[in-house]
């Protein structure tokens, strides 16, 4: 065992990472592309200095942490470009649309008839027929705002 | 092997470890729940998450999407001790991943329980031919009730739908004979109303012919009553112009018209193709008799030869009586 991750060379390096990559395909969102990553650095590192295996390892392992801020900032730049950012998220993708009253707001809650649905809205008090505008959804719940 | 060596292995094996626990890939359509030291922190969206290995723990892992469950069937009496077999389906959506998570157990059963009490409580309230024929309303309040209970949990219900109402098999059996009497009183109410009809059409126009009749022949009798009158006074205006002249002239002149009309009707009798017998009455006789000369006529009449009657004739009236007149020439 000990024989084997000493026999650990710049080449072996190189295969691992690709190993993993191609794991990183078949089993998609584990990490192992990083961990792929990683074991490239370390057996291209491996080529222009000859560290001892002990410290091969330990910089795979440094290296594989710090690919998390990198991977993170690279998810956050992703996100921000989502093509539908209403998927799942239906509530909010009424704010700012107008619709009538079904049932009068007292004592701020009534319901609008909402895509042959009822959603129950809290709002200042208004009477059936009324429009009002959705400005703010928080889960299920809708707030709305008389719209003149 | 020295220290460093196991060192450097368990260390390479910890960041790997670590990384594959603190990073979380959150598939689309699901919310994962963030638990640290057991109390919920915060919700994972989808997309790649990072959290602290060791503190957080992934709790829940919640289905964003709607979904649709089935309300199984189950037995409800109506208002009017109806028994029907009920079944539905309801379709939810999460909303809030921790609500969901946390303030209720065993969600789906939950919501099944709820529509199924509510199913009983509104259909219960209802009279049997309610429940068959006001299926959106029903689903309508079931899903306003629902809707307001599950709100706690995070969750929207969006539809409630009933599928199937049963009644029990006799019940059908007697809705089918109540509808087929139904209809089959309309076709008897129908067909009375169009006989009734047909006999006061036809009634109707017998009173209008009758009408029309009794007008005809009221209309005749006037005019009949007023021929009649018609000639009463052309009558009375001829015999008082007869007696006018006969109080001017001879009253003798009044048996030459009586003669000459009697003469006339034999004629004609004589003129009739089949009639060759005449029957007259004795006193027609006796007058014939009276009359001396108009015997002559009449066997001159009754007789073949027309010469020996005009001769007769001739001869006949100046023996005629010293009543009648002499002859008149006739004049045109």
């Amino acid at each position: 065992m000990i024989d084997l991750l000493a026999s650990l060379g710049n080449w072996n390096w190189l295969i691992l990472g690709l190993v993993l990559v191609g794991l990183e395909l078949l089993t998609p969102g584990v990490f192992l592309f990083w961990l792929g990553l990683a074991a490239f650095l370390v057996g291209a590192l491996s080529f222009v200095v000859d560290p001892t295996w002990q410290t091969q390892l330990l910089m795979f392992a440094v290296f594989a942490a710090a690919a998390v801020p990198l991977w993170r900032r690279m998810a956050r730049r992703e996100s921000s470009g989502a093509a539908s950012p209403f998927l799942n998220r239906r509530a909010e993708a009424l704010v700012g649309r107008v619709f009538t009253l079904e049932r009068p707001i007292v004592d701020g809650t009534g319901t609008v008839r909402i895509d042959d649905t009822i959603w129950r809205v809290a709002g200042p008090d208004a009477p059936a027929g009324s429009r009002v505008k959705v400005v703010k959804a928080d889960g299920a719940s809708l707030t709305v705002a008389t719209e003149p | 092997m020295t220290g460093f060596d196991i060192f450097a292995i368990a260390v390479v094996g910890l960041v790997i470890l670590t990384l594959l626990a603190g990073v979380k890939t959150v598939p689309q359509g699901h919310d994962w729940t963030i638990e640290r030291f057991g109390k919920y922190t915060r919700t994972l969206g989808p997309g790649l998450n990072l959290i602290i290995p060791y503190i957080d723990r992934v709790g829940r892992k919640m289905n964003m999407m709607e979904q649709v469950i089935e309300i199984p069937q189950q037995e409800v009496i109506t208002k009017d001790n109806a028994t029907v077999t009920v079944d539905g389906v309801a379709f939810y959506q999460v909303f809030d991943a921790a609500k969901a998570s946390y303030e209720v157990a065993n969600l789906t059963q939950s919501i099944v329980t709820l529509t199924m009490t509510n199913i009983r409580s509104v259909m219960g309230s209802m009279d049997l031919d309610q429940v068959l024929s006001h299926r959106d309303e029903i689903n309508e309040r079931l899903l306003r009730v629902v809707d307001a209970a599950v709100t706690p949990w995070g969750l929207k219900v969006n539809r409630i739908e009933i599928k199937d109402i049963v009644p029990p098999a006799d019940l059908v059996q007697a809705m089918g004979r109540q509808m087929k009497a139904e209809r089959e009183k309309r076709a008897d109410i129908l067909q009375a109303e169009g006989q009734r009809q047909s006999a006061i059409l036809k009634a109707e126009g017998q009173k209008q012919s009758q009408i029309l009749e009794a007008e005809g022949r009221k209309e005749a009798a006037f005019r009949d009553a007023e021929a009649r009158e018609r000639s009463a006074e052309a009558e009375a205006e001829a015999t008082r112009m007869v007696s006018e002249a006969i109080a001017k002239g001879d009253v003798a002149s009044l048996n030459y018209f009586i003669a000459d009309k009697y003469i006339k009707a034999f004629g004609q009798l004589a003129n009739s193709p089949n009639q060759k017998v005449v029957m007259l009455p004795m006193e027609a006789t006796s007058m014939l008799a009276s009359l001396a000369g108009i015997g002559e006529i009449a066997k001159a009449t009754f007789g073949d030869s027309t010469a020996p009657a005009s001769a007769a004739r001739r001869g006949a009236v100046p023996n005629a009586g010293s009543k009648v007149p002499p002859p008149v020439p006739p004049q045109g």
